[in-house]
């Protein structure tokens, strides 16, 4: 399959290396599933579904509301999700009806490339909490397409646990009256990761949260895009993102809020945060605020920097040993978009995964050094 | 409350929205022949009695152009431009007389006189005593009419020359400098610039010389369909010190005119360089016919240790603006500095903001941006951070706030932020408000009107950006920034 993808000379692109993607998509799959595979514990009885390169694994999944087939999402503008095709899964609850528990998917992507498409539709009123993660070290290309209406409530989280290769999230929702949208996303494996999000706020005082974390180090690169746009009155939205960069790794955040004109009464708060482990790792950001309303509140802070030296002083006169210092510090550094997922079991495995990918750094570090 | 307040703001807009400078004069000119191509160039080459190396470096520019193609990704509505419809040389046809002065043609000199420029030494002079002195290069539409205080200056061994005299003049200093700091290759519009350049300022400070006065470079665009592309060289050598002023303003017409300028500032070790600009070319009338397009490309290097160079703008003129003054800190300890006040109303378009590319250890950077936008005027700050791995204990500290005055506006914020080495600080804020009618409220009270009031809570807005002018221009710019508010708020 011949690849048409932007460069970085793309405005929207300047921050990704899609170079490596041709190499990925022709890699061999080798199609072998891991015995245990990361589920959350969350002690019910909960759906759970498994995809191997993009094809539903029956066998290994119970499907609960969630239905596999064709699916109606295109992005045809945008070049990576443009090629998710018309088939994967969907969830569409009827008004006032709530998912039971924690629909997890597992996607894993043993080799090569795979696309799917998915849609989100949730009436009036209902609900759903949806955990996915990502494994493997083929290329993977999501599109999500998301619909809330009057007061729908979606809480969508994400990790990404792959071994290597790149995985691609492109995420359309629109977000009707009063509803709202939480989405955590958690880079804390071995693959690369282009993120893009378009959210709009279309309804009156609709609500959205849109965080996470990226951990990157080798030569790995994490690259974040969300819109964030207030189409109506008194809607409010949330980006908190932490990124961490060590070795020669790239973390970049761009997040812009936009404000329609008319949309009064927004309420837009943007964090973004950078930290760097060591020389020649990079962190980029860009908070970006489009507004044409004049009775808004629209504030951002960005700050980049690295762990601060008093503070490890302290620590190491505690008798904590310099690289256990830093974890912690760090850990703590990736808490604050972590700390907001509202559900206790996604929470602490978000949390179980940080301190992995801490442990991994200094037990494989010649190994992460020579992946290019 | 508010719509009361913008009812009488709009009426006082209404009352005064007029552009005071925008008078033009009857002034005999020579044209190059309309049009862009090689011999156009040439002319201008030519008429400016240039040697060979500049004609090659011109055409080598125009020839680079050709393959460029006009950049996109500034938040602007840029209608298309015909490079060929306009005249790329204008020049006062001067009267045949004697003397210094009196060699300007003296309907020239009204027109500064008009502007309030004092291109007349003994004006000058005739100023308050203990008032500082500025020395003043005045360009008419393509060439430098008069520079003054030049014997003083050359006793402290400064060079404040017109660039086509420095050429001339100076051959040696202006061709290692030149397209030094801006490639030709830079972008589509300094590319233009290096091809048709036809005057400008070149500056050189020698080392350890604190300039004597303040240099001040007045701009104007009086011919129609004509562009100015303008051409600025500071050069400040060793331990020296220059602050520069720059105004420029043109007349009112109904079609747009290009204004496309390129400024180089070096700083070696231990100099200073301060750069302050007035912008207030014709911004268009209310309903966004004619007015400048204002697409400027300036960058300072700061290439000695401890250099220092301080950029601070306000923009209030111009149909849209382009314009990024930066710094490249490359320099061991170098200070890089921008602020800005930008003023939008009716439909202007403001994309502008600075780039601090940190390359040096211990370099800092400080920017600070207030956007005021009005009317149906779209006003976007677009800036970089950039520290390179090899910068330690690098420095940022960024403050974006926007001001938006009535709801048809829009106001921007794209900040770049790129970081290569962990041991740098750079942290960056942004507030996005409007006047709150506590604000107006308590200003009313005491007595002010509505405008008044509003003139006032934006002048405490800009103050920290004002501060940093000269007070030459802060006087100047204070009573701009009144006078545009005049005809903004609503």
């Amino acid at each position: 399959m011949l690849l048409d993808l932007p460069s970085t000379r793309t405005e929207a692109w300047r921050w990704s290396d899609l170079s490596a993607l041709p190499e990925i998509a022709q890699r061999a799959k080798s199609g072998v599933v891991p015995t245990a595979l990361p589920w959350i514990d969350c002690g019910s009885e909960s759906p759970r579904l498994v995809f191997v390169d993009g094809r539903y694994d029956e066998a290994r999944s119970k499907a609960g509301p969630i239905q596999i087939g064709r699916v109606l999402a295109s992005a045809p503008d945008h070049a990576l999700a443009r090629l998710a095709g018309q088939q994967g899964w969907s969830l569409k609850l009827g008004e006032g009806h709530a998912a039971p528990g924690l629909i997890q998917i597992v996607h894993l992507t043993s080799g090569a490339a795979d696309h799917l498409a998915a849609e989100i539709v949730l009436e009036a009123d209902a609900q759903a909490s949806i955990a996915e993660t990502y494994m493997g070290e083929g290329w993977t290309n999501r599109l999500t397409v998301i619909a809330l209406a009057k007061g729908a409530r979606l809480m969508l989280n994400r990790r990404m646990l792959g071994a290597g290769g790149f995985v691609s999230l492109t995420d359309r929702a629109d977000v009707g009256e009063g509803a709202s949208l939480t989405v955590a996303t958690l880079a804390a494996g071995g693959n690369d990761s282009r993120v893009d999000s378009q959210i709009n706020l279309s309804g009156q005082t609709a609500f959205a949260e849109i965080g996470g974390a990226l951990l990157a180090r080798g030569r790995q690169r994490h690259d974040a895009n969300l819109v964030l746009r207030h189409d109506a009155i008194g809607g409010a939205s949330r980006q908190m993102w932490r990124s961490v960069a060590d070795d020669r790794a790239t973390a970049s955040v761009a997040a812009r809020v936009e404000v329609a004109r008319g949309a009064q009464k927004t309420d837009g708060v943007q964090s973004l945060k950078g930290l760097l482990l060591a020389r020649s790792a990079t962190v980029n950001l860009k908070p970006e605020l489009e507004i044409f309303a004049d009775d808004v509140k629209c504030a951002h802070g960005a700050t980049v920097g690295e762990l601060d030296r008093n503070t490890l002083f302290y620590l190491a006169s505690r008798g904590i040993g310099e690289s256990e210092a830093k974890a912690l510090l760090t850990q703590a550094f990736v808490a604050d978009a972590i700390d907001r997922i509202g559900e206790e079991a996604v929470r602490e495995a978000y949390a179980t995964d940080v301190i992995n990918w801490f442990s991994q750094s200094s037990l494989v570090p010649s190994e992460v050094e020579g992946r290019s | 409350m508010t719509d009361i307040r913008n009812r009488e703001a709009q009426e006082a807009a209404d009352r005064a929205s007029t552009y005071e400078w925008g008078f033009s004069s009857d002034i005999e000119q020579d044209f190059a022949p309309k049009g862009l191509n090689e011999d156009t160039v040439r002319f201008i080459s030519a008429k400016k009695n240039e040697p060979e190396w500049m004609l090659e470096w011109r055409l080598k520019a125009y020839r680079a152009w050709l393959t460029m193609e006009e950049v996109s990704w500034a938040k602007l509505d840029i209608p298309a431009i015909d490079f060929q419809d306009a005249y790329y040389y204008a020049e006062p046809r001067a009267k045949p007389k004697l003397g210094s002065l009196d060699e300007v043609d003296p309907e020239i000199l009204r027109v500064y006189e008009k502007l309030g420029i004092p291109i007349e030494e003994q004006k000058v002079l005739a100023g308050v005593e203990g008032a500082r002195r500025v020395a003043v290069d005045a360009v008419f539409d393509s060439v430098s009419v008069a520079t003054t205080f030049r014997k003083e200056l050359e006793a402290a061994g400064v060079i404040f020359r017109s660039i086509s005299e420095a050429i001339r003049e100076y051959p040696d200093l202006v061709r290692q400098y030149l397209g030094s700091v801006v490639p030709q290759r830079d972008n589509y519009f300094a590319c233009l610039n290096s091809a048709v350049f036809s005057d400008g300022t070149f500056v050189y400070i020698p080392e350890g010389v604190r300039c004597p006065m303040e240099l001040s470079t007045y701009f104007r665009i009086n011919a129609e369909n004509t562009g100015q592309f303008e051409r600025t060289l500071i050069v400040a050598d060793k331990g020296s010190y220059v602050s520069y002023l720059e105004g420029c303003t043109a007349p009112m017409r109904d079609e747009n005119q290009l204004h496309a300028a390129v400024v180089e500032l070096v700083a070696l070790d231990d100099a200073e360089i301060k750069y302050s600009t007035v912008q207030n070319w014709y911004p268009g009338d209310a309903e966004g016919k004619g007015g400048i397009y204002n697409f400027v490309t300036k960058r300072a290097i700061c290439a000695g240790a401890r250099s220092k160079v301080s950029w601070t703008q306000v923009e209030t003129g111009s149909a849209i603006t382009w314009k990024y003054p930066s710094c490249i800190l490359k320099g061991e300890g170098s200070v890089g500095e921008f602020y800005s006040v930008a003023v939008t109303n009716n439909r202007q378009q403001a994309d502008t903001g600075t780039k601090m590319i940190h390359i040096g250890k211990n370099s800092r950077s400080t920017i600070v941006s207030k956007g005021i936008s009005a009317g149906k005027s779209n006003n976007t700050y677009r800036g970089l951070v950039r520290v390179n791995a090899g910068a330690e204990n690098v420095r940022n500290f960024t403050q974006c706030d926007s001001l938006l005055l009535g709801d048809q506006c829009g106001a921007h914020t794209v900040p770049y932020i790129e970081v290569k080495n962990p041991s740098a600080q750079i942290e960056h804020e942004a507030t996005t408000s409007k006047i709150s009618d506590d604000q107006m409220f308590y200003a009313q009270q005491r007595g002010l009107n509505a405008e008044d009031a509003v003139a006032l809570i934006v002048n405490g807005f800009a103050k920290e950006v004002l501060q940093q002018l000269p007070m030459e221009f802060a006087v100047e710019a204070q009573k701009l920034l009144g006078i545009s508010l005049e005809g903004s708020v609503g």
